[in-house]
């Protein structure tokens, strides 16, 4: 026991080195919150652009961009991805560390989200698009009012999936350098030479985090889930 | 609103084809102001399709189709504001599932008409106080009969005020003792001088409400005629071998 609490006091509170946890997770948080709005932003883009041309056959050249673009990213491991985008994209910059990491795992998360909303999109019954375009709406609309709300509803649990991935995977952010939660767990274990408390100490935040993100997304689609009865 | 008689559509060598396959071959005919008219046929004959392209859900392959001396089929033509005056009942009813009843009629004359959320909701109210759905204001439409979705099906075209409805096989997808309250509805709208086209199979109610039966076969009009001689004196064959296995 008096083990224990001098290994605890060492690995965490001597020289304040919990610290190294406290701005790690800081990062963590910011990197994963930035790259879900790109990946969203880009996603929904990316899956209405695709199913507007599996629809209606319009947009056949921003379809093949499309196309270019989730092959690439699906096609190549994140941590590549990551380096040459702060290496080769902007090898030449003296860029925050903490852009680079968003604009690489926005961008790869986006492939994913859009292959998972396009799914959602062409989920919906035909039927939908006909009954909006009916009664006046123009396909723009029909797409907000009518179709949106239901893909969104249809494709939450694989969306929330994919952040929670995403939470997880920026543990390679400490390739370019930048001090994340893992990378702050392992400049612990390089100071005391022990590695048990702070990688437990860091799997146990990660596991905290996906818990509570898993709860939270629980609520939401129960709520959501209202009018099925 | 157009005066009683006047022509709304006039269709002329409507074609449609889906690759290869011919669904309507030259198709012309009227529908006037006030008219019920029915069009039976058998499955595939193209009836759907001809109903279909009168909203311009099936754009024609060739010929024209005006509505109100306008060539709708022209590709200058507003289609949204077009179907805004044309509406439409499916087969399977097509209410958005993520909406209560209430939003499901208020949502399009808020958004493209622009009116009030009260003037909306208080419409709203009325008509579905005139089908008999009132309590349902609140309700999902998984919460609803077969029957009573078509009903708001209905209601909700009105809610637009159009000039004309389109019925494709509204009773179709029903169980048997659900078709009565759909047909109720109608045959009111009829009454009350709405102008309708109407896809179905309920003879009974063509030969009832209809002032004009169609029968198409093989994507052509193979014999229009008044409800009574139409069903009494058919003079096609093929609509005579048609009658005879239905009625």
């Amino acid at each position: 026991m008096e083990d224990f609490k001098l290994r605890f006091y060492t690995n965490f509170i001597k020289d304040d080195r919990y610290m190294y946890l406290v701005t790690g997770l800081g990062n963590t948080l910011a990197i994963t919150f930035l790259a879900v709005l790109l990946g969203i932003a880009l996603g929904f883009l990316v899956a209405i652009i695709r199913s507007t041309y599996d629809k209606t056959g319009k947009g056949k050249i921003l379809n093949a961009l499309c196309r270019v673009y989730l092959t690439v990213i699906r096609g190549t491991p994140m941590m590549v991805q990551l380096m040459i985008m702060c290496y080769v994209v902007f090898g030449n910059y003296n860029m925050s560390k903490l852009i680079v990491a968003t604009l690489a795992f926005g961008i790869n998360s986006g492939a994913y989200v859009a292959e998972i909303v396009r799914s959602g999109i062409m989920s919906i019954d035909p039927g939908q698009l006909e009954a909006g375009r009916s009664l006046g709406f123009g396909y723009a609309q029909t797409m907000w009012y009518i179709i949106m709300p239901q893909a969104f509803k249809n494709v939450l649990p694989a969306l929330a999936n994919e952040f929670i991935v995403l939470l997880k995977e920026t543990s390679v952010c400490g390739y370019i350098g930048m001090m994340d939660l893992t990378r702050g767990g392992d400049i612990i274990r390089s100071r005391t030479y022990e590695a048990f408390m702070p990688l437990i100490a860091v799997a146990v935040i990660y596991l905290v985090m996906v818990i509570v993100l898993s709860g939270l997304v629980g609520k939401l689609e129960r709520r959501l889930r209202t009018s099925e009865r | 609103m157009s005066g009683k008689g006047e022509v709304l559509f006039e269709i002329q060598d409507l074609c449609k084809a889906f690759g290869s396959n011919l669904v309507l071959d030259h198709i012309s005919t009227q529908i006037r102001s006030g008219e019920v008219v029915v069009i039976v046929g058998p499955s595939g004959s193209g009836k759907s399709t001809f109903l279909r392209s009168l909203n311009l859900l099936e754009i024609p392959t060739s010929g024209t189709i005006s509505f109100e001396g306008k060539h709708i089929t022209d590709k200058k033509t507003d289609l949204n504001r077009y179907r805004q005056k044309i509406g439409m009942v499916f087969q399977h009813f097509n209410l958005f599932p993520h909406k209560t009843i209430l939003e499901n009629l208020t949502l399009a004359p808020m958004k493209l008409l622009k009116k009030s959320r009260e003037d909306a909701e208080k419409e709203a109210r009325e008509l579905l106080a005139r089908v008999g759905l009132e309590e349902k204001a609140g309700a999902y439409p998984a919460q609803l009969s077969g029957g009573q979705k078509q009903r708001i099906a209905i209601v909700r075209s009105l809610a637009m005020h159009p000039e004309v409805m389109l019925f494709d096989e509204p009773t179709s997808a029903l169980d048997p003792e659900m078709v009565g309250e759909v047909l109720n509805v109608m045959t009111d709208l009829a009454r009350d001088g709405m102008t309708m086209v109407i896809v179905t199979h309920e003879m009974g109610f063509a030969r009832e409400v209809g002032t004009r039966v169609i029968f198409i076969d093989e994507g052509v009009i193979k014999e229009e005629n008044n409800p009574k001689d139409f069903f009494e004196h058919p003079q096609n064959p093929r609509l005579q071998e048609f009658l005879s296995k239905i009625i």
